[in-house]
């Protein structure tokens, strides 16, 4: 609260890093973004998003709930829009079906839980991952534990305010801003110029 | 055509994990099926913590699978061993604190009815003893004086299981359990009772040693608080654990005391619910 | 009943407004009128029953479309979140006794992430019983997670109470909002307060922007339970409930934002470079207004600080002015001074400040007291 310094940084941060809103790190106005703590304009931190994927050694999305199932208009355009966007950035997927405690243990080859997400980013070797469809109050919940105890590097795509506590966030995505991702993406690895 | 909340995202559909996709291909939405049908549908819970030979694991998987409309069903529970089981139900459903479940329920069945006046929303608790008749009396029978249209259901294990064995009001006098070490020295509450004189429609007493019977009363209690007022299903679900028993002699205690008189199967159906029930019946033919 | 159509809500704060000579608990009525409020919930309980009478009688004229008396604080609160989680917008009041009865509610509608609206009128808790006007429950509210805004007048509690709601929906805040006023001083007196058109309302809660699912099988997941115990999860998931109640306190730390877009700044403050600054907040702050006007014609040079944000607390704000000031007083309507150890806790230099004067058990406070304080301090 007191902190201007605190840096959204790849972790891993410590046994309990703190939530970033509570450091002084605030969410950006629409058509502004988030990298690292700071805020950026939304086409940079698209730029670095691409970046991130394409350096990335294994990057993968993360679907959650509110596009993993087509439950309102616009979802299933918005699941292609993500699959392009990340088969473009030959990223892999692994979904995030509900936020449940799950017994006797999740199969962290093929899911992603955001009670213990530090299980599938080890099992999986994942350097770089995207939340996406992820109600904000679970997103948040996971992104801190990934922050604390992996070095995992992570991007939220959130369809509302964004994400403080991801390294990169942006806010409002729309199916136009995966479609503009899946541009920058392509043109970055030299394909469609 | 499923409720789209049943449907996958075509994109991700080779991702979901099986469970998902077995769930919406063949669980019991949208369709009709019941404690007969169980081994040939996808079943709403999956994998969950509570002990072996859990009398109230069996009687949660039979009421699952008795729901009327499970799409169109949000639950609420409470603290206790059902707690556990109930984040791998596929049914929208509440855990807030010890007791209240009645006043959650209330609020959103009201809510549900204020949102979609025109669709089915089932509000079915499902609790404890403890939570149901010591903890959480007075939100019970209060939500029953209100007309509240929700049914309530007693997983009794006759005790505090989760908490490691207490007496509750539930238990038999006499029993020797944690915090009654001399033995209960009062008899267990008749709530099937105090139900009917509170303003219930429909009151039953059932066990899963009778599947069927279980079924019959869920259903019935489901569908006469959808359309007329509270109901109340208790339902008899030994602990092993705690009365010590063996795992695989679940049903032969309940059938024991069913035999000795010691635990009641009972059914109550007033006047507006007969009519309700016939008409129902009649609709079917 | 006004036909009303719902409007942004800059709109409606911005509207041109009447003046009505009118009590605290009418202002409550008057907010709740234009706050397009789906679902109210009442239990009586002075100095509170009153307004969610009020708030009974829009329901009559139809502005409210559910309400009723549930059986006791404990059990409306639980039906307020369970009326919350199934996707509408709800609001209750209590206050005093009635917060106590009600408190395990509390923790629970911050971490379940509903945003609901309640108005505390407060008063003294037992025993002995009393009815009287009384900070002290303010105290035990301060760490359940909520956002607390603590009105001094009728005007402020109509426009907290109206625009909590929008502050609490937002969908990274999403936590409930207390709208905290004194009890009889503010609920039992008249005011003139400006009010809004009645033919304008806020615009409807939509459920589907929440940062958690909504109860209705309408919304995914549908394998979803409110709230589960995570840390019965896998073996390494302990940190799952810390980091849960991490992002519910991040929450209240999003709402500054919105509760400076729509209620001006946490605090306000008159002559805040003075030698003697009195920082209150509730009707402590007339009462410090008062004697501040009586110490500065007497030559004194004073200052007034009204916090109007308890949760989250404007540390930074108090803090530089504490720093500049070289006495501050804090006069407080309970017994235990909550409000100066909330100060304390973001002074740096925490000797500068005296703790008090206090009246409690209903007793008012005379500016005289305030005045005592300053000319003591003075010397």
């Amino acid at each position: 609260m007191l902190s201007t310094e605190y840096r959204v940084l790849r972790g891993p941060e410590g046994y309990l890093p703190p939530a970033a809103a509570s450091m002084g790190v605030v969410l950006p106005e629409k058509g502004s973004a988030l990298v690292e703590g700071c805020i950026v304009p939304k086409e940079d931190a698209m730029e670095l998003i691409a970046d991130k994927l394409l350096s990335a050694k294994n990057p993968f999305f993360f679907p959650g709930p509110l596009v993993l199932w087509a439950w309102k208009d616009g979802v299933v355009e918005k699941a292609k829009a993500i699959k392009e966007m990340a088969e473009a950035a030959e990223a892999k997927i692994i979904p995030m079906p509900d936020y449940r405690p799950k017994y006797p243990m999740i199969n962290p080859a093929i899911e992603i839980n955001p009670n213990h997400p530090n299980l599938t980013i080890w099992h999986n070797k994942i350097d770089v991952c995207v939340f996406i469809g992820v109600h904000c109050h679970y997103a948040n919940m996971a992104l801190k534990i990934i922050r604390g105890g992996t070095e995992c590097y992570t991007i939220a795509l959130c369809g509302e305010a964004g994400h403080e506590d991801a390294m990169i966030s942006l806010r409002d995505v729309r199916v136009e801003d995966l479609k503009r991702m899946t541009q920058i993406i392509m043109e970055k690895k030299g394909v469609g110029k | 055509m499923k409720k789209n909340i049943f449907q996958i995202s075509p994109s991700f559909y080779d991702v979901m994990p099986a469970e998902y996709r077995e769930l919406v291909e063949n669980g019991p939405f949208e369709k009709k099926v019941g404690v007969s049908d169980l081994g040939a549908f996808k079943e709403l819970s999956e994998e969950h913590p509570l002990c072996a030979g859990c009398g109230l694991a069996l009687s949660l998987r039979l009421i699952l699978a008795s729901l009327p409309n499970p799409e169109d069903t949000i639950i609420v529970g409470s603290t206790g061993c059902s707690a556990i089981a109930f984040p791998q139900v596929a049914v929208q459903n509440i855990h807030s604190l010890f007791g209240n479940q009645n006043a959650i329920a209330s609020g959103v069945k009201r809510a549900l009815t204020l949102r979609f006046p025109d669709k089915i929303k089932d509000v079915v608790v499902i609790a404890g003893d403890g939570a149901t008749v010591d903890i959480g009396l007075d939100m019970v029978m209060q939500s029953w004086f209100r007309q509240e249209r929700i049914t309530t259901i007693m997983l009794d294990n006759e005790a505090y299981a989760n908490t490691g064995g207490q007496e509750s009001g539930m238990s038999q006098e006499g029993a020797v359990l944690h915090m009654a070490p001399k033995g209960k020295t009062f008899p267990k509450v008749s709530l099937p009772e105090l139900a009917r004189a509170s303003g219930c429609v429909y009151v039953a007493a059932v066990n899963p040693a009778k599947p069927k019977k279980l079924e019959k009363a869920i259903v019935r209690g489901v569908l006469a608080a959808r359309e007329l007022g509270p109901t109340y299903i208790q339902v008899f679900t030994p602990c092993p654990t705690n009365y010590k028993f063996k795992p695989n002699e679940t049903i032969e205690k309940i059938k024991m005391r069913v035999k000795e008189g010691t635990y009641e199967t009972t059914e109550f159906i007033s006047a507006e619910a007969q009519e309700l029930f016939a008409r129902l019946e009649e609709g079917k033919k | 009943m006004i036909e009303q159509r719902a409007v942004e809500p800059a709109q409606l704060f911005e509207a041109k407004k009447e003046s009505q000579f009118i009590t605290g608990s009418e202002a409550i009525r008057e907010a709740i009128r234009r706050a397009n409020v789906e679902m109210a919930i009442s239990y009586p309980i002075t100095p509170q029953s009153e307004s969610m009478h009020l708030v009974g009688d829009l329901f009559a004229e139809g502005y409210i479309k559910e309400y009723f008396r549930g059986e006791n604080e404990f059990a409306v609160m639980s039906s307020v979140a369970g009326a919350a989680m199934a996707g509408v917008r709800v609001f209750t009041a209590t206050g005093g006794p009635g917060t106590l009865r009600a408190f395990e509610a509390f923790p629970t509608w911050a971490g379940a992430r509903l945003p609901i609206v309640c108005a505390f009128m407060t008063r003294g808790v037992n025993s002995p019983l009393t009815i009287q006007p009384d900070t002290i429950e303010m105290a035990y509210m301060l760490d359940t997670g909520i956002i607390m805004l603590h009105a001094e007048t009728a005007q402020d509690l109509y426009d907290m109470i109206l625009r909590a709601f929008i502050i609490a929906e937002q969908t990274e805040v999403h936590i409930p909002v207390g709208v905290f006023t004194d009890g009889f001083f503010v609920t039992h007196t008249r005011d003139k307060v400006k009010i809004a058109p009645a033919d304008m309302k806020l615009p409807p809660y939509d459920p589907y922007s929440s940062p958690v699912p909504v109860m209705d099988m309408e919304n995914v997941p549908f394998r979803q339970m409110r709230d589960p115990f995570v840390m019965k999860s896998n073996y390494v998931s302990y940190a799952a409930h810390a980091s849960w109640q991490q992002e519910v306190m991040a929450a209240a730390e999003r709402a500054r934002k919105y509760i400076k877009q729509y209620i001006g700044e946490l605090i306000e403050t008159e002559y805040p470079d003075a030698d003697i600054l009195l920082i209150g907040s509730g009707t402590a702050v007339s009462q410090s207004r008062e004697a501040m006007a009586y110490a500065r014609s007497e030559g004194f040079n004073v200052g007034l600080v009204k916090i109007k944000s308890i949760r989250p607390f404007p540390a930074q704000e108090i803090r530089e002015l504490v720093k500049r000031a070289k006495v501050v007083i804090v006069p407080e309507f309970n017994r235990v001074g909550w409000l100066a150890r909330e100060i304390k806790s973001v002074a740096e230099d925490t000797t500068k400040i005296v703790v008090g004067p206090h009246v409690f058990g209903g007793m008012t406070m005379p500016p005289g007291m305030i005045l005592d304080e300053i000319r003591r301090t003075s010397v």
